[in-house]
């Protein structure tokens, strides 16, 4: 069991590892933006992995979180930005623009980069939070409460349109000064801040890694499994599934915030559907039941996404591409990537053999494959 | 009926309506400490509705559950679970996808906060205990074997395994030998007699040998009340019970 653990660890440790030292090997600031964005997509498919792969909630508008942490960070940015077209105490653009003449109440706090990081994160989670107590607390699940996520999505992104003297509306906050901390800039285009997305992401993947192989993180499989049987063993269900809703909405909203520093700006359709759905896609094709692989599922399918859309031969037809692997992937590997990993591992007996033989002949009946379940 | 100095459970005048039908019929049902008792009755006499209401699973419209001289109708399920009472259902539920030693883990839920937990990995369970429990169930080979695939009397076991790693002071057991072959059934009613003094137990069944297996006192329901209560030969001898088993061919084949 703890030889398992201990492999698991090593492999996400390599994973983490392999993608901390990307910037030695590329030297191009476009592409280092390009793959920051791909692994803050990451971070969104471990968020949705937490919930869905493990307890079961499907969240078709986890960029509702993602987009409040973007939302955060771009207010902050925007106020340390020096205006061009100021009104008094140096509003931002877009509000002289809407005659606002005073920076409005819910601005104010995002002078202070502490309580805006700290919203970032606890905006989204009291969110999810909120959301959470009303759906399972009311025993809503299953389709119902994917609609439910879906349609909080569209309110929230309907909110921040509408009210575009606060929000700047369909074109967002655009604009930003760079990120600032302990005398550093990060740069949108530039390794370090393909650092911090990476020392993000894998702050994330273990600590996301703990709380599954806790055994918080065991009753969310069983709840996952059989709700009703474990609330009969005195578990407080909805609760449980309140945490891990807004402990994924944390982790959206973390990756929310590191990608207004990536685009440099934030904008109404980060909380879309289309991302939203991608999100979902980008999971099932990696795996939704391992972190690394939903994490790895989101950097491929952009990456291979954004290569065909530069392709010539496929400028036309590479949503179609997508498409159809996507349906190939949910037809014939239902546990995703990570998943047929698994199953061509156990088909190798003999290469675990080397590790553990004794293992291996001491229990005959089933004996766990070693990289299987690594993942 | 048993005095109320050790009692544990006491349902006084119960009754559920299911949209107009009468499942439950002002029913008085007292079970002491310590105790095994046997529910028995034809099919559709409130068997299992009675551990529904007792378990939270199903509401009561009227009368009072108390549990330790306490009511626990009014509570939350997972509340009721909490004050001792474990419950093992008809169709045996346990947590397919997990490891049998990992259903073992989920059943001991002494601590049952999400925060506690979060900060409990497998290291810090009682693997002594659990591996105890499996042996009780002879599912010691199986420790690491996905509960998908056990045989179906592996999976009741199981799921009794996991009620006794919960470790309530009242175990509600429904039709526990469902689908077990005879020699299944007898280690079943061996393991009975073990639990029995450490344990309160309330077992509906069907299986009359099963019953005369295990039971002290057998408790008799039809049509939503309590029938007849008494040894498993007063019951079988009651004219009353006779009477409501003569559709199915008698008390020894309900």
């Amino acid at each position: 069991m703890s030889g398992k653990v201990s492999r698991q660890i090593l492999l996400y440790g390599v994973v983490c590892l392999a993608i901390l030292i990307v910037p030695v090997l590329v030297d191009d600031a476009f592409l280092l933006n390009k793959y920051a964005r791909y692994l803050i997509f990451g971070m969104l498919a471990i968020a949705l992995s937490l919930s869905w792969g493990y307890a079961g909630i499907l969240n078709l508008g986890q960029a509702t979180t993602f987009g409040l942490g973007s939302y955060c960070m771009a207010m902050f940015l925007k106020l340390k930005t020096v205006p061009i077209h100021t009104g008094s105490d140096g509003l931002p653009d877009f509000m002289v623009w809407n005659n606002v003449t005073e920076l409005p109440w819910i601005w104010v706090p995002f002078h202070s980069m502490p309580i805006a990081l700290l919203a970032g994160i606890l905006v989204p989670a009291l969110f999810a939070a909120l959301l959470g107590w009303f759906m399972f607390g009311g025993r809503i699940a299953g389709v119902y409460a994917a609609i439910i996520t879906l349609a909080a999505m569209v309110v929230v992104n309907l909110i921040i349109i509408d009210q575009q003297s606060y929000t700047g509306g369909f074109n967002g906050i655009t604009d930003l000064a760079r990120f600032e901390i302990f005398g550093l800039t990060f740069d949108a285009y530039s390794a370090s801040t393909y650092y911090l997305v990476a020392i993000c992401l894998t702050v994330t993947l273990f600590l996301a890694l703990a709380v599954s192989r806790s055994k918080t993180g065991l009753i969310l499989q069983a709840v996952r499994d059989q709700e009703e049987r474990v609330r009969f063993f005195g578990y407080d269900v909805a609760l449980y599934k309140t945490f891990v809703f807004a402990l994924s909405a944390a982790i959206a909203g973390l990756a929310g915030m590191l990608y207004t520093i990536i685009m440099e700006f934030a904008s109404p359709t980060f909380l879309g559907v289309p991302l939203s759905l991608s999100i979902v896609i980008w999971v099932a094709v990696g795996g939704r039941q391992s972190l690394l692989g939903a994490m790895l599922g989101a950097v491929l399918v952009t990456g291979v996404q954004g290569a065909l859309s530069e392709t010539e031969a496929f400028l036309e037809t590479w949503t179609l591409v997508m498409g159809g692997l996507f349906v190939l992937i949910v037809l014939f590997m239902p546990k995703g990537l990570a998943g047929a990993f698994e199953a061509l591992v156990r088909r190798f007996p003999k290469a675990e053999r080397k590790g553990g033989a004794r293992h291996a002949t001491e229990q005959t009946s089933k004996s766990q494959p070693h990289l299987g379940g690594a993942l | 009926m048993t005095p109320a100095r050790d009692q544990l459970l006491a349902l006084k005048q119960v009754t559920v309506a299911f949209s107009g039908f009468i499942a439950v019929d002002r029913l008085d049902f007292e079970v002491a400490s310590g105790e095994l008792r046997c529910l028995i009755g034809p099919n559709g006499a409130g068997k299992s509705t009675t551990l529904d209401l007792i378990c939270g699973k199903s509401r009561i419209t009227s009368g009072e559950i108390a549990f330790r001289g306490a009511p626990i109708h009014v509570l939350k399920e997972f509340r009721i679970a909490r004050t001792g009472i474990g419950r093992k259902f008809q169709v045996p539920s346990v947590f397919r996808e997990l490891t049998v030693r990992e259903n073992l883990e989920i059943g001991c839920s002494r601590d049952p906060g999400v925060w506690r937990n979060l900060f409990r990995f497998t290291g810090g369970v009682d693997t002594e205990r659990l591996e105890r429990l499996a042996v009780l169930v002879g599912l010691e080979d199986h420790l690491e074997t996905q509960a998908a695939q056990l045989s179906h009397g592996q999976t009741q076991w199981l799921e009794i395994a996991l009620i006794l790693a919960q470790d309530p002071a009242l175990i509600l057991m429904d039709e526990p030998t469902a689908g077990m072959t005879a020699q299944e059934t007898n280690m079943t009613a061996e393991l009975f007699n073990r639990l029995r003094g450490k344990h309160t137990l309330v077992v509906v069944e069907h299986d009359m040998g099963f019953v005369r297996d295990i039971a002290e006192t057998i408790s008799v329901m039809h049509q939503g009340k309590l029938l007849a209560q008494g040894t498993a030969d007063e019951v079988s001898q009651d004219a009353k019970v006779r009477e409501a088993y003569l559709g199915s061919g008698g008390i020894g084949h309900a």
